[in-house]
């Protein structure tokens, strides 16, 4: 199910930790999985979790846990928005909104094109820049709909390195 | 060791007791949900958050170990505070629907947030729904009550020993369910539900029946395992609706398997009966009265013994009937002048007999087996068999003991166990290679396993052996008890034995075997064991809650014969199988009816009363032999009350001790070859929920019936569909496949207990299996052909 390649990867991250605790690996082993499939559906995280000789509902709470973790297909950017305290002082429901409107989309929905998924995370540690999102490995923050918009137009435009 | 004072009252507690434990022990109550004495402590629900002097912030109790010195109040205005705070978020998304939630009136959150709750919510918003998992025909799931506490979860990881149940999703997402809504496989399922401070897991199968507060409580005694736990029968009416563990430390803590649980499910199975039944001349079944009924089976049994002698007559009993029951049927046969009765219908070689212990004992108690550090089970799955004694061997384990298990096939532990299995048939050359390596102890560090375990077994000190039913289910039995009984010798090492049923040791001491009578003494005469009744012509049975069609090894075989017996009276519940054979059958108390005592695997003698009243016309089963041994002029039947038989019982069995020698003497070392396998070795025995005639009929625990198969066999056998044919000398069945690694090469496994497998006959036969194909798409069993 997993290329030769993710699986060494994994093999590399369980000889981390000692033999009779393969859960710590978990973490690694579901993100590799991730990585090269592009999301975890139900096979691949029991196959994953049989890999490390776990119950699979282990390795069900942990992928439906943390929001880094997708279980279903998402679109090229994934905009995670925060909602958690400083941001939503801030106004990051004015943010979920706008992007709502503009992307035609809900949380945990995808565009049409593929090209966009929106989600509400939880605290990224961004706090002093609310409200911020992250996109791919960056964070953008102290947003407002204009810089949103800006962003949406260069993603749309082919960018993949916006500043 | 820290001095402490809670609420004013000092006292001193061991380090490392939890403020939790220290209130309790001073009789203070703490509010909680998620803990609990017997599971880890998640500190989830903060409940039981309490004032700790100096410290900025509550605590929680059940997670804060006591520091000398420390002062707690649990009723400041700061605890009260806090404790207000958590009911009201508990409750945000709590449906508050208790009117129609069968945990109202036994609900921890309702009693807690009547007791401790400010009434008034500050929560206005929409409460969130959670959808609801089916997770099997046990447990109803109402998700959107839960709190999160875990404690299900806890219990499947900690004391069922597989995970099953998970807590998926965050924060407000979270919600509890089994991964894809798979039907939950513990055989300890239902103690959730007993564990579920709210109505989120509620049982099934009592769903909407009635209302804690209006049920009858009754202590009772497990019927469906050795273990004996003790359990709490609740009824209404003449109903039974609901059966729970009983808190007993010593025997099942405060758990109960499933089969125990629900088992009560099958007492109104439409076969049972309620009105003696007579079959008449024309083969036809009549309800008739007890005076009719009486008159018959008097005359029936005169008749048969006129004609052939007591040596003609034999009698078949439960070992789940009580010590009184066992006790009147010895004195009834032995009264009338046949030696043959017994109780062990599913045993194959009697050659062991003279051996055999007193009773079969544990020989210590199900607490000091928790401590044992090396078990070896014998042929003994005790998960399905015993499955709160096998509760205690996964504590052993938890406590660092290993258990060995020595087997015909791979069995499906919830704990780790060290596993040995023979190959085909050879289940006697497993146990005589063990033996033979306890003379080269002393050589270099070894990698088979078995030379592993007689070093081990050398090394530990005093290990435990314990004998399962499946090893005297086998056909070489005697050879095997032999091979035991000189490894047991070998390492120095104690047995102990896995009775079968609820009171298998209670029909050893009563005398219900054919060599021993009340006591264990032995007889003048030894009469013939179960097994041998079907070829020896008997003429007349008495049976006393059997279904010698599927509780004996050849099934079909015995059916035949008794139906061309003369006379067969049935003392029985159910009537479908007696009606092939019977010619009268007697109503008799089942399962809460009636009142009795059992000696469990231990030893221990535990009696219960009946919890609900006599349905129709049937009789306590000791009220029916008093009867029947009375109105054959039989000395010592001159009973009216049942403490009376309980007295006389008590006075013929004498003192029986806990801590019995296992073997008397034992009959020299065979030699054992492997049975013969042409082409294939039929395997098998009696699965969780087929062992005795109430659980077989309890609908919310049927297990689909499936013959299994390794799939290398399978490969090699050429079968690739789902179905097969198998056949042995006896006859053919069609049945499911199911493929599993557990079965060894050379082997299908097919289970004893159904009708469907009874035409099979014996385990541990050859048998032939061909692909079959499927009429039409039947997924269950299928009849035989």
């Amino acid at each position: 199910m997993l290329s030769e390649k993710s699986l060494e990867a994994i093999a590399f991250e369980r000889s981390k930790y000692p033999p009779e605790e393969s859960r710590s690996a978990l973490l690694a082993a579901l993100r590799i999985a991730q990585e090269e499939q592009g999301y975890l559906r139900d096979e691949l995280i029991t196959y994953v979790a049989n890999l490390l000789d776990l119950p699979p509902i282990q390795a069900f709470e942990v992928a439906t846990f943390y929001t880094m973790y997708d279980l279903k297909p998402v679109g090229r950017h994934k905009f995670c928005v925060c909602g958690s305290v400083s941001c939503f002082l801030n106004g990051s429901d004015r943010i979920i909104r706008h992007l709502s409107e503009r992307l035609g989309i809900g949380l945990g929905e995808t565009t049409e094109d593929g090209l966009f998924t929106l989600q509400e995370v939880e605290c990224l540690g961004a706090c002093k820049d609310a409200p911020m999102l992250q996109l791919g490995d960056r964070y953008y923050e102290n947003l407002t709909p204009e810089s949103l918009d800006a962003l949406i137009a260069e993603l749309q435009g082919g960018s993949t390195d916006v500043r | 060791m820290p001095h402490i004072e809670i609420d004013g009252q000092s006292i001193e507690v061991a380090a490392g007791t939890t403020i939790m434990e220290a209130a309790e022990s001073l009789g203070i109550y703490i509010p909680f949900f998620c803990y609990h004495p017997k599971l880890s402590v998640a500190a989830n629900c903060r409940m039981c958050l309490v004032d700790v002097e100096k410290a900025p912030k509550p605590l929680p109790a059940c997670a804060t170990p006591v520091a000398d010195g420390m002062k707690i109040a649990t009723a400041s205005r700061k605890a009260k505070m806090a404790q207000q705070g958590v009911l009201e978020f508990l409750l945000i998304n709590h449906p508050l629907d208790c009117p129609i939630c069968d945990q109202g009136g036994e609900c921890p959150l309702q009693d807690i947030t009547m007791g401790f709750a400010n009434p008034h919510s500050h929560y206005q918003e929409e409460k969130r729904v959670v959808e609801d998992k089916d997770i099997g025909p046990l447990i109803t799931t109402e998700m959107t009550r839960c709190i999160q506490c875990t404690r299900c979860v806890r219990f499947g990881q900690e004391i069922g020993g597989i995970k099953e149940l998970g807590a998926t999703g965050r924060g407000e997402h979270m919600a509890i369910g089994t991964y894809v809504a798979k039907a939950v496989q513990s055989e300890l399922s239902g103690n959730m539900i007993d564990l579920c401070p709210v109505g989120a897991l509620t049982s099934k199968p009592f769903r909407y029946k009635a209302r804690s507060w209006e049920l009858k409580h009754t202590p009772g005694v497990c019927p469906h395992c050795s273990t004996g736990c003790n359990t709490d029968v609740q009824s209404l009416g003449k109903e039974v609706l609901r059966v729970l563990p009983r808190h007993n430390e010593a025997v099942n803590e405060q758990w109960i398997c499933d089969k125990g649980r629900y088992a009560y499910t099958g007492l109104n199975a439409p076969d049972r009966v309620t009105k003696p039944l007579l079959r008449q001349k024309d083969g036809e079944w009549a309800e008739v009265s007890w005076a009719e009924a009486l008159e018959a089976t008097l005359a029936g049994l005169d008749k048969m013994l006129a004609r052939h002698g007591a040596d003609k007559l034999a009698g078949l009993i439960s070992a789940q009937s009580s010590n009184e029951e066992l006790f009147l049927f010895q004195g009834l046969l032995r009264g009338l002048g046949s030696p043959h009765l017994d109780h062990r219908l599913r045993q194959q070689d009697f050659r062991a007999d003279a051996a055999m212990p007193r009773y079969p004992a544990l020989s210590m108690t199900l607490e000091e087996l928790e401590r044992e550090p090396l078990i070896v089970l014998c042929h003994a799955f005790t998960r399905h068999q015993q499955p709160l004694t096998n509760h205690r061997l996964h504590k052993a384990v938890l406590n660092g003991g290993k258990v060995v298990s020595i087997d015909s096939i791979h069995q499906d532990f919830n704990f780790p166990v060290t596993q040995l299995v023979a190959e085909a048939g050879a289940d006697g050359h497993l146990y005589q290679q063990l033996a033979e390596h306890f003379a080269h102890l002393h050589e270099a560090p070894q990698r088979d396993p078995l030379a592993v375990l007689a070093q081990e077994l050398a090394a530990a000190d005093n290990p435990l052996i314990l004998i399962g039913s499946a090893l005297l289910h086998h056909p070489q039995a005697a050879d095997l008890l032999a091979q035991v009984e000189s490894i047991a010798e070998l390492s120095g090492g104690r047995i102990g034995w896995l009775a079968e049923e609820a009171n298998s040791a209670g029909a050893w001491l009563s005398g219900c075997v054919p060599h021993r009578g009340p006591g264990g003494h032995p007889v003048d005469a030894a009469g013939l064991p179960a097994d041998a009744y079907w070829e020896a012509g008997m003429q007349g049975f008495i049976l006393f809650g059997v279904e010698p069609g599927v509780d004996s090894m050849r099934g079909a075989e015995a059916v035949q014969r008794l139906a061309n017996a003369e006379f067969v009276l049935s003392i029985s519940h159910f009537a479908q199988e007696a009606r092939q054979y019977a010619d009268v059958i007697l109503p008799m108390a089942a399962f809460a009816e009636g009142a009795g005592s059992y000696v469990n695997n231990e030893g221990r003698l535990q009696s219960f009363r009946a919890a609900v009243k006599l349905p129709g016309e049937a009789r306590p089963g000791w009220k029916i032999l008093r009867v029947l041994g009375d109105s054959l002029k039989l000395p010592d039947f001159q009973y009216n009350e049942l403490s009376e038989v309980s007295a006389a019982w008590q006075h013929a069995v004498g003192d029986y001790g806990m801590d019995i020698p296992p073997f008397q003497a034992f009959p020299p070392l065979h030699a054992t070859q492997a049975l013969p396998a042409g082409p294939l070795l039929r395997l098998g025995d009696w699965p969780i929920y087929q062992g005795d005639p109430l659980v077989r009929r309890a609908a919310p625990l049927h297990n689909p019936l499936r013959a299994r198969m390794h799939p290398q066999q399978a490969h090699l056998s050429g079968i690739q569909g789902e179905v097969v044919e198998v056949s042995t000398a006896a006859g053919k069945v069609t049945l499911a496949l199911e493929l599993d690694t557990h079965i060894p090469l050379g082997c299908i496994w097919v289970p004893l207990g159904y009708s469907e497998t009874a035409v099979l006959g014996a385990a541990y036969t050859p048998c032939s299996v061909v692909m079959a194909a499927l009429p039409e798409r039947q997924p269950e069993s299928l009849r035989a052909s």
